[in-house]
């Protein structure tokens, strides 16, 4: 099995390289002029201008540019940004709340959702699964911003029960509100998901055989109907962490979270192409080794596979 | 076996989560500070605090409190020495004599002499250190357009004559110069900001040590989060602080919609910008106390005279017939609720000597009958064809509402094809209309840089100006700016009103609005006023 980890790791480098050489590229078709925003659009002398173009290398061609930054990359020196912080600086700074605040909502959209889920294929088309199914088809067609700001305005403001925002000083408990806006969308799907896969091994022949050798109905479910059920939705909640980091970005601009999801989008704004491309390629990365743990889960859930 | 290996790769999991989760545990937040703090809405500095360096609020507004310059602002935009004792100018307002108070000093005790000034200004405009507040210097001696000085060259127009006197001699006769001088670029730096090596040292960038009402706290600037400033003990100048500190919150990415949330939650106690999202409900609203008032901000939409059929006579009608057809007050009340007054000159009302009584100013009012004729006049000359685009950039909240609004309004007014164009950011549209490629008429704006009609006029429709977009250029225009800028007393504002009227005429722009300057402020919060600039008197905000 560690082979398989070192040889799934091994596959990161052609990814790393794909995925920023796709980011600069992509980056550079980007319209403007990033100097106009690094000066504040106050006229600038040609000589400082030369300046910052070269400093910032945004006059070479963009392979040349990429290659740079890959080189410098190799040894951890992910650049500066404009204003003059290290790059590396600002991703410590700003990576820990999203990854927490992402977990968080991993966490909720596992446990409620698979919890919900089953329980609703146990007892399909009951008037729990029923609720739940109207349910999930609300929560999965209401848009991630539109749930942020009711939930502030409601548990935040009028209520008062947490603060409406983060800001600098997060605190885990801070972040359950943003963390349920962020899981909602996502824990929908996984109810739905649940509930099927559940529905669909409660009829095969293993569980009948369960059933018939007269294992109690809580021992059927646990180790014969959910083992096998889970294997769907464990990939899909896995794969999930990647789209809970784009949703982060709304999240974190909702609830005023210092995150990476911020520092991206105020990087794109700037054209600040090196810190936009570190800080993607983070998340790139953090995608991979995600899809790496869930695929070794697998073998715990389902003992016929087996890696070598 | 099998078992004892699946566990473990669980337990691995288990714990990196754990542990995630127990590092973010750490950064939990001390106690909560004194009661007559005010927390006001910032955003981190993208630039060392320096103040030659800095060229954005996010900095701009905590240097501003941190350092003192020779003349300070009062509340109306008028000046009273702070620094200086002095400030002389000869026969023609071309050479200035600055003299220094006795007795004052930077935070750290030690002195504040004419090479506090004169050294930090030098370090500004040398370009070899790219600092982006040059430009401010550039109608001192010896500084090229942009304001620099050749690497490792010092401005020939700045002479020291001892420790409490300097020299300023100027490109051209200023007599409003001293209006200049509370802006941020002239602030004095102590020694100890200078390394061994002559540059001025990261540390200082990160925790300065300046002359004004506030110095920074222990904690200072903490990257993402907040700057803290407490009462500077050795500060005796014009805005001595009534509370005990003051604290910017940042808000990431520049969103306010989370600040005024913040206000209305209590967590913030000033927000000195309503987000567009509740323009039309934050002065009914019982959660804050709500601020609008004219600003001295003007937005314009500009014609570039090289755009076909706006040469000439012909483009002069046309300018005229758009102008008039676009109904300003409508926009103002309907899309702004009232928080942007309609314009009638090329200035701001907030500042001193401006008149709404400027000859030629009834082409700012809406008249689409007179509006229609002019139009089919320039169609005798030039049949119009094609659509007229208006360019907005995106990303800044507010440009797209008004710009459809006015296209829809030139449309229906003139009947012809009218349309807002989008440009996805400000540096796209901006780098177009700087290397003079957009295609289209253009939003554009201006925000004073110190409080003197002169620094509207002549910045925007000077002959060659640095930020004359559509490359106006009109001799006695000039000859008056040139003329009002050697005047001293209120004989100025008459060469002023004057050359405003030739810009009525000629329209290089269409003066649209004035931003009002909204705030929402948490209802326990006394002492709210706003500056000319728009920013709120941080130091008179009192909680108690």
């Amino acid at each position: 099995m560690w082979w398989y980890v070192a040889k799934r790791l091994l596959q990161t480098i052609p990814v790393f390289l794909g995925a920023t050489l796709i980011l600069f590229t992509m980056l550079k078709l980007r319209p403007g002029d990033p100097i106009l925003n690094l000066v504040g659009d106050k006229p600038i002398s040609d000589a400082l201008r030369a300046q910052l173009t070269e400093q910032y290398a945004l006059d070479d061609p963009i392979f040349v540019q990429w290659l740079h930054w890959v080189g410098n990359a190799l040894t951890l020196d992910f650049g500066e940004t404009f204003a003059g912080q290290p790059v590396i600086e600002l991703i410590s700074q700003t990576f820990p709340v999203t990854v927490v605040l992402a977990m968080m909502a991993l966490a909720i959209d596992a446990v409620l959702g698979i919890v919900i889920g089953t329980y609703a294929g146990l007892k399909r088309n009951g008037i729990f699964d029923s609720s739940m199914l109207v349910m999930s088809l609300i929560l999965l067609s209401v848009p991630i911003f539109v749930v942020g700001f009711v939930m502030q305005l409601v548990f935040g403001v009028k209520l008062g029960w947490t603060s409406p925002t983060v800001g600098g000083d997060w605190t885990v408990s801070s972040l359950i509100l943003p963390a349920i806006v962020l899981a909602i969308a996502n824990f929908a799907y996984t109810i739905r998901l649940t509930r099927t896969s559940v529905a669909e091994n409660l009829t095969a022949d293993h569980v009948r055989t369960a059933r018939a050798k007269g294992l109690s109905e809580g021992k059927v479910v646990r180790r014969h109907v959910l083992r096998n059920s889970l294997v769907p939705v464990v990939t899909y909640i896995g794969i999930n962490l990647g789209s809970l980091m784009a949703g982060a970005v709304i999240t974190e601009s909702i609830f005023n979270i210092p995150g990476v999801g911020n520092a991206a989008y105020t990087a794109i704004m700037k054209g600040e192409t090196p810190t936009v491309v570190t800080i993607v390629t983070f998340m790139v990365m953090v995608y991979v080794l995600m899809s790496l743990l869930v695929d070794l889960i697998y073998a715990v859930l389902d003992p016929r596979i087996r890696y070598a | 076996m099998r078992i004892s290996r699946r566990t473990r790769i669980a337990g691995v999991a288990l714990i990196a989560v754990a542990g995630l989760t127990l590092t973010a545990c750490g950064s939990d937040s001390g106690s909560k500070a004194d009661d007559n703090v005010i927390t006001v809405y910032g955003t981190n500095p993208q630039n060392p605090l320096i103040p030659t360096a800095t060229n954005e609020v996010g900095g701009g507004d905590p240097l501003n409190n941190i350092f003192a310059g020779l003349v300070a602002y009062n509340t109306d935009g008028s000046i009273v020495n702070e620094v200086a004792d002095s400030i002389e100018p000869n026969e023609d307002s071309t050479v200035w004599t600055v003299t220094l108070k006795d007795g004052w000093t930077f935070s750290d005790g030690s002195a504040i002499t004419a090479n506090s000034f004169v050294d930090a200004w030098n370090y500004g405009a040398d370009i070899s250190n790219g600092h982006l507040g040059a430009y401010f210097f550039n109608p001192i001696k010896g500084t090229d357009e942009a304001g620099n000085t050749k690497e490792g060259e010092k401005i020939s127009g700045l002479v020291v004559k001892d420790d409490k006197t300097f020299e300023i001699s100027l490109k051209a006769p200023e007599s409003d110069f001293p209006l200049r001088l509370g802006y941020s670029s002239y602030f004095p730096l102590p020694e100890v900001a200078y390394g061994s090596d002559g540059k001025i040292t990261e540390e200082f960038g990160n925790a300065p040590i300046g002359n004004g009402p506030y110095q920074l706290t222990k904690s200072g600037w903490e990257k993402n989060k907040q700057i803290s400033l407490e009462p500077n003990a050795k500060y005796s100048g014009v805005h001595e602080p009534k509370n005990d500190g003051l604290v910017f919150k940042f808000y990431a990415g520049g969103g306010t919609d989370a600040a005024y949330t913040d206000v209305q939650a209590g967590n913030l106690d000033v927000l000195d910008q309503v987000p567009p999202s509740a323009v039309t409900t934050f002065e009914s609203d019982s959660n804050i106390q709500a601020y609008n008032e004219p600003g001295s901000m003007f937005a314009s939409v500009t014609i570039p005279a090289r755009l076909d059929h706006f040469a000439g006579e012909e483009g002069n009608l046309r300018r005229k017939a758009i102008s008039m057809s676009i109904n300003r007050e409508q926009i103002a009340e309907k899309i702004y609720n009232n928080t942007r007054t309609a314009a009638v000159d090329f200035t701001s009302p907030v500042l001193e000597g401006w008149t709404e009584e400027i000859p030629g100013n009834e082409v700012v009012e809406h008249n689409p009958t007179e509006a229609k004729k002019l139009w089919a006049e320039a169609d005798k000359i030039s049949k119009w064809t094609g659509t007229f685009a208006l360019g907005y950039n995106s990303d800044g909240a507010g440009h797209k509402e008004w710009t459809e609004a006015a296209s829809n309004q030139i449309a229906e007014n003139l009947g012809i094809k009218a349309e807002a164009k989008a440009y996805a950011t400000f540096d796209e549209m901006r780098g177009q209309v700087t290397d003079r490629t957009i295609k289209t008429a253009f939003r554009t704006g201006w925000q004073a840089d110190y409080p003197s009609m002169l620094n509207y006029l002549g910045a925007l429709y000077g002959t060659g100006a640095g930020s004359n977009d559509g490359d106006y250029s009109n001799k006695k225009f000039d000859e008056l700016i040139a003329k009002a800028a050697s005047t001293t007393g209120d004989d100025r504002f008459k060469l002023i009103t004057e050359a405003q009227s030739i810009l009525m005429e000629d329209l290089p722009a269409l003066p649209l609005f004035y931003y009002n300057s909204t705030a929402a402020v948490a209802t326990d919060v006394k002492g709210f006023d706003f500056n000319w600039q728009a920013k709120p008197e941080y130091y008179q905000l009192t909680k108690k």
